[in-house]
């Protein structure tokens, strides 16, 4: 058995030695027989999120492509959940479920097959959640910001924006005194939620131009991405005095370059702030030189199918035919938002997901995010751990690569968010998911996208930011590479 | 050999395969031995020159699938150069390269790759060099007073080689000097530094400046007004110019300066997987009609193919081909 301690937080020693004794105890009794044993890896995690997809402890099988048991076997300890009287139950429970392989369990209600957590129901719970934010808060009494590490966007922090108009403006006087202003100064923000980031953006633009007189301002032309019209419709009001300075687009953020194709090389600044950490993505275990990737299963444990069922009036063999109407058609099967929200938010706190891990070069079909391949994602791992679990940010890769060429040959792009700045990091605590109000939340591989940048031409830089104290968020910093 | 009029070819590179890219590296990584390297480079460039003859090229390139990148090909053979061979991990990355001594004049092997385009095409070759403008940028100087004498001594050895591809055979010799667009402070001397390099060599000249492709990607936007008239004093034939990415506004310098070169048209974007119709491309050779006589033109793509997929490469090319066919039957030729 190898046991990792993936933090230092409290308890660890506690629990490190109750997962010790409960693990002998169980060889002991021929519960867990011996070869299991030898293969065993046993991680303790603590998961900074109160609220998660994770049971106190959870087993992951090993498969090859062909449902055939590999033989590997994680076990994961939230060692924050944990309660050392359950513990010896909870380990013989989930290392049996997970040996047995069995696709039934009375115990819980599969609300889809094993998947790429990309494909998996949890993200069209995210989307959902995106679309009904105002239900959302409505029942919670307070904005979704509020969430937030520090009850606000890093984004909004009035030094980080000064301190970036400065810069930008200095890049401007460089770029004039050499004779390469372009006409339009173009910048980009994607995902600008209620458009206050701008908003002071451009207040601190226009005052610092004015000091400095370098008549700048109204060569400024900011684009507003927001995948919502709604949403920009709020923008548009919020920076209602800038008007003339902006532009207004519908943008997937998965996909930017799709609806702004005609602004390639063009544009000067992009700034995204806690998008990466919301978009889709996937997790790759890497164990005995051999890559395995996690398919999960979304389910709700039988024993909230029936609490919640049985408090909104919803019989178990319904429960799942009603979560997917809901999600398709908002809460008119529940009257409306008053019992549709409480329901949601009762669904999402139980919601867990169990995994398996299926060996990737079983899998042709892998289906890589643009700009990975398994070429390139193995000369990446050359120098990385050989036994860990990282995020592929699947979503933040292929958004950052159909970002890149977006930007001006002397332009950078800036992204305020949590990430994983070095590959060896991901041996040393829990990275997601995790759930943050009704969103899931992942941090992001910010050791793959500067790898991967690196190969179409970008440096990439982080820093800490600087402005708040004990946060996680970190400036991920792009220009272009000589 | 003669051309026929608005003769077709693409700038220097043409695209690099995923699988040679991958070899390149595993020769750093000390993976393969340099004459498996050699032979997997002679199989490329025999399909690249395939290619380009089967999309209907005039003129033909060696697709410059042996360099790393521009610049480290020739820093590897400029003598006196020092090189830091652990200074890279990816192929395309630049070493780390310098100059500490005087440059002394000896032969930078360049013909033995000449011989082998011109061994395996019956069409007439076009051999690239990175400019010495260029290579000072990019090569660390640390014995020159100026950059612009590095640039002149650079200047003085290639001038040998330039020669020595002309005496192997060598008719139409293009050099690449994409940094002017960067440093258009550093055009006049830039310009005195190409006619030391060509002094003497009988070939057709062409100077290719353009505004970067580092990674597929431009390094610079503005203008070419800045070459103008300074670039007037250039012994050279042809100015090869990129006008499909950046539209073709600049064409009207060639009128408003009477300037007497070849132009070597951009009618391909090499920065977009785009891939344009014959009637585009017909359109951008009539824009440039209208400033030029068509005796005076080269079809090109705007820049070197490296960054692009082949499937995408050997489209375009088409395109360019079937486009000038348009235009040369309009002209009757």
């Amino acid at each position: 058995m190898i046991l990792k301690l993936n933090h230092l937080k409290v308890k660890a020693a506690a629990t490190t030695q109750g997962v010790i004794e409960a693990v002998y105890a169980l060889v002991e009794e021929g519960l867990i027989d011996q070869g299991q044993f030898a293969r065993l890896q046993v991680e303790l995690d603590w998961i900074q999120y109160k609220s998660n997809f994770r049971e106190a402890v959870t087993a992951t099988q090993g498969y090859n492509a062909f449902g055939q048991p590999a033989p590997i076997m994680d076990v994961h300890v939230d060692t924050r959940q944990v309660v050392p009287e359950t513990l010896r139950g909870d380990l013989l429970r989930a290392i049996h479920r997970a040996q047995s392989g069995a696709e039934e369990d009375a115990c819980r209600l599969p609300l889809e097959e094993f998947q790429s957590l990309r494909s998996s129901i949890v993200w069209k719970f995210n989307r959902f959640f995106w679309r009904h934010l105002l239900a959302w808060e409505a029942a919670t009494g307070q904005g979704y910001d509020k969430a937030l590490p520090g009850g606000s966007s890093d984004g909004h922090n009035p030094r980080a924006i000064a301190d970036d108009v400065a810069e930008f403006l200095d890049l401007l006087c460089v770029l004039r005194s050499k004779n390469q202003l372009p006409a339009e100064v173009n910048l980009l923000e994607i995902g600008v939620g209620n458009g206050s980031r701008c908003a002071q953006w451009l207040d601190k633009f226009h005052e610092l131009d004015q000091q400095r007189g370098t008549s700048l301002y109204p060569h400024v032309c900011f684009y507003m991405g927001d995948y919502s019209e709604d949403t920009l419709n709020k923008a548009r009001l919020t920076v209602a005095k800038h008007i003339d300075q902006c532009r207004f687009v519908q943008v997937d953020a998965i996909n930017p370059i799709k609806s702004l194709a005609h602004l390639r090389h063009k544009i000067l600044q992009v700034h995204l702030t806690n998008v990466y950490d919301n978009l889709p993505d996937e997790e790759v275990v890497r164990r005995d030189g051999k890559l395995y990737f996690v398919q999960v299963r979304a389910y709700v444990p039988t024993a909230a199918v029936n609490s919640i069922g049985g408090k909104y009036g919803i019989p178990a063999e319904l429960f799942r035919d009603r979560i997917y109407h809901m999600l398709e058609a908002g809460f008119d099967s529940f009257g409306g938002p008053q019992h549709g929200v409480p329901f949601w938010q009762e669904l999402w706190a139980a919601m867990r997901l169990e995994e398996r891990l299926v060996q990737l070069e079983d899998l042709p079909e892998f289906p890589f995010p643009d700009g990975l391949d398994a070429g390139k994602l193995e000369d990446i791992l050359q120098d990385a751990p050989t036994d860990f679990r990282f995020h592929l940010s699947s979503g933040a890769l292929e958004s950052f690569i159909r970002t890149l060429p977006l930007l001006h040959p002397r332009g950078y792009m800036q992204v305020f968010d949590i990430f994983v700045t070095d590959l060896a990091q991901y041996r040393t605590g829990f990275f997601g998911p995790g759930k943050l109000d009704g969103s899931l939340l992942n941090w992001v591989n910010g050791a793959l996208l500067k790898e991967v940048a690196q190969r179409e031409g970008y440096d990439v830089h982080f820093r800490p930011f600087k402005y708040r104290a004990n946060t996680h968020t970190s400036i991920l910093y792009t220009t272009r590479r000589e | 050999m003669t051309l026929p009029i608005l003769p077709t070819a693409i700038v220097g590179s043409y695209a690099m395969p995923g699988w040679l890219e991958r070899l390149k590296t595993d020769y750093f990584a000390r993976r393969i031995s340099r004459h498996d390297l050699d032979e997997i480079y002679d199989a490329a460039v025999k399909a690249a020159i395939k290619d380009q003859e089967t999309a209907g090229l005039d003129v033909i390139t060696d697709g410059e699938l042996r360099r790393d990148n521009m610049v480290d090909y020739f820093a590897e053979r400029l003598p006196g150069v020092q090189i830091d061979r652990s200074s890279k991990k990816f192929y395309y990355d630049f070493y780390d390269s310098a100059v500490v001594g005087k440059l002394p004049m000896a032969s930078m092997g360049l013909v033995q790759d000449f011989t082998f385009l011109n061994t395996f095409t019956d069409r007439v070759p076009k051999f690239c060099v990175t400019g010495p403008h260029c290579l000072t940028k990019r090569i660390r100087n640390q014995f020159y007073p100026s950059e612009e004498a590095f640039a002149t001594d650079i200047a003085r050895v290639m001038n040998m080689e330039l020669k020595a591809l002309v005496k192997a055979g060598a008719t139409f010799i293009q050099i690449d000097e994409p940094y002017y667009s960067g440093f258009p402070e550093d055009l006049a001397w830039g310009v005195n530094v190409i006619n030391t390099l060509v002094e003497g060599v009988d070939a057709r000249i062409a100077v290719h400046i353009c505004y970067g492709n580092r990674y597929g990607k431009p390094s610079w936007e503005g203008s070419y007004r800045y070459l103008f008239p300074t670039i007037l004093k250039a012994k050279v034939q042809q100015l090869t110019l990129e006008f499909a990415r950046r539209g073709g506004e600049d064409l009207d310098l060639f009128k408003e300066f009477n300037a007497p070169f070849e132009l070597g048209l951009g009618v391909i974007d090499v920065k977009n997987t785009d891939i344009e119709t014959p009637d585009m491309v017909a359109q951008h050779i009539r824009k440039a009609l209208e400033v030029m006589p068509a005796e005076r033109i080269h079809v090109l793509t705007d820049c070197g193919c490296f960054h692009l997929p082949r499937d995408v490469t050997f489209a375009k090319m088409k395109a360019m081909v079937e486009g000038t066919k348009i235009v040369r039957k309009e002209l009757g030729k």
